[in-house]
């Protein structure tokens, strides 16, 4: 079910405005510890968090992982200072607890460099059509390493600097594991 | 398919091929089908990318949360385990300030001396005793260069400001606009408790002190609108 937004959106002529102010409003009284205005915050945000942990990490991951971004988001919203837009600076968070799970899996530096094998699973060229898969299923089928790497990158919009910082790569590795992510998926295009 | 070219691709759509390497692309998938084909696909998949959509969570996550927030997602802050980390803009610190001056402006109407009735006849007709006429005297002599000061420094602030205005959001410009007025009030209130108490150093010394805070709420301002362009 979702809460409606505070305040009564008659006669808005700056409607971008007033949904920003709107979410400041949400936002401030989250912070002083309002816990349905935290929720509304999250039945806006919870598909988009929801789907990057499910493309950084895997389908059985994302509901768990979700909570615990949700909360930790509670836990520091006395820290976000408005610097950012709150969408942002929550996505941002997020990715960090993705990566952070990622490495308590102890397998990130592992995957980046080895495990070739199911990337050319992936890029296998003219597959038949009843073993094709869809995009989304031939991206969670990447190699953990290229995946996040070009959900970050083409998903997300980071730039290869701040995902090589945030990864703890070099920029060179993070170009290549984005055109190998690319080259794999191309021929799941149309599918 | 040409690997030499190939591995240029995702750097060549990404735009980060130095030009002559950005050229020598263009004309190679020019003359390459098969390549133009592989660079085509590779665009189709940049675009794809950034047109997936989100997906909701199958079930819903929010009783989970609500459960780790606190019981059945009630209101409850205390609740919240790690100690809070209260931080402040420039605005609401300026608030704060105004707030504290208006307060001890308040208090100086209240608690300053009762003298007030007999000043006009000391400082006009009697002979005032030496101590306090001199110190009358110190004062009226450096205030003007300090009054003089400090309007040239407002002055100056508030042009910056006034530059800096458009790049401030309104919410901003209103609570500066409100602060000033505040300060500038405890201003003229320490002015006129000073021109009637002239001898009275604390009175002196929270003029000076008003005076820096709506200069140091101008700069602050300043500050903000430079910051935002």
């Amino acid at each position: 079910m979702t809460t409606p937004t505070l305040g009564v959106p008659t006669l808005s002529f700056t409607p971008v405005p007033e949904r920003a102010n709107t979410e400041s409003v949400e936002v401030a009284l989250a912070a002083g510890g309002d816990a349905h205005a935290f929720e509304r915050l999250y039945r806006k945000h919870s598909s988009r968090v929801h789907s990057l942990v499910r493309r950084m990490l895997s389908d059985e991951d994302a509901d768990e992982l979700t909570q615990d971004i949700f909360v930790r988001v509670w836990q520091k919203l006395g820290s976000f200072r408005g610097e950012s837009a709150f969408g942002t600076w929550l996505h941002r968070l997020a990715v960090n607890v993705v990566l952070a799970r990622r490495a308590e899996l102890g397998t990130r530096r592992k995957r980046y460099h080895d495990d070739d094998a199911p990337l050319e699973l992936v890029s296998a060229r003219r597959a038949p059509p009843e073993l094709s898969m869809d995009f989304e299923a031939a991206l969670a089928r990447l190699p953990d390493g290229a995946r996040q790497i070009f959900v970050l990158h083409d998903v997300e919009g980071y730039r290869h600097e701040e995902i090589a910082d945030m990864l703890g790569l070099a920029t060179g590795t993070s170009k290549s594991q984005l055109h190998r992510a690319r080259m794999a998926l191309r021929v799941h295009l149309d599918r | 398919m040409h690997d030499r070219w190939t591995d240029q691709m995702s750097e060549y759509l990404d735009g980060e091929l130095p030009p002559h390497e950005h050229a020598a692309l263009e004309a190679h998938v020019g003359q390459c089908a098969e390549c133009a084909r592989t660079l085509a696909e590779l665009r189709s998949v940049v675009a794809r990318a950034a047109s997936l959509g989100d997906r909701p969570p199958a079930r819903d996550l929010w009783p989970g949360i609500a459960a780790m927030l606190g019981s059945d997602g009630a209101v409850t802050p205390t609740r919240r385990t790690p100690p809070r980390r209260f931080s402040f803009s420039v605005p609401q610190l300026a608030a704060a300030a105004a707030v504290i001056v208006a307060l001890t402006g308040g208090g100086v109407w209240v608690l300053r001396p009762s003298t007030r009735q007999e000043l006009p006849v000391t400082a006009t007709a009697a002979p005032a005793p030496a101590p306090a006429r001199s110190a009358t005297v110190r004062n009226a002599a450096s205030r003007p260069t300090a009054n003089q000061t400090y309007d040239a420094a407002v002055s100056d602030l508030q042009d910056v400001l006034a530059a800096g205005r458009g790049r401030l959001d309104t919410a901003t410009v209103r609570i500066i606009e409100k602060n000033l007025m505040t300060i500038d009030s405890a201003v003229s209130a320490a002015r006129r408790a000073v021109q009637a108490d002239p001898a009275n150093g604390f009175l002196n010394e929270y003029l000076a002190h008003t005076m820096r805070r709506k200069i140091d709420l101008l700069r602050q301002a300043a500050a903000l609108a430079s910051a935002q362009s």
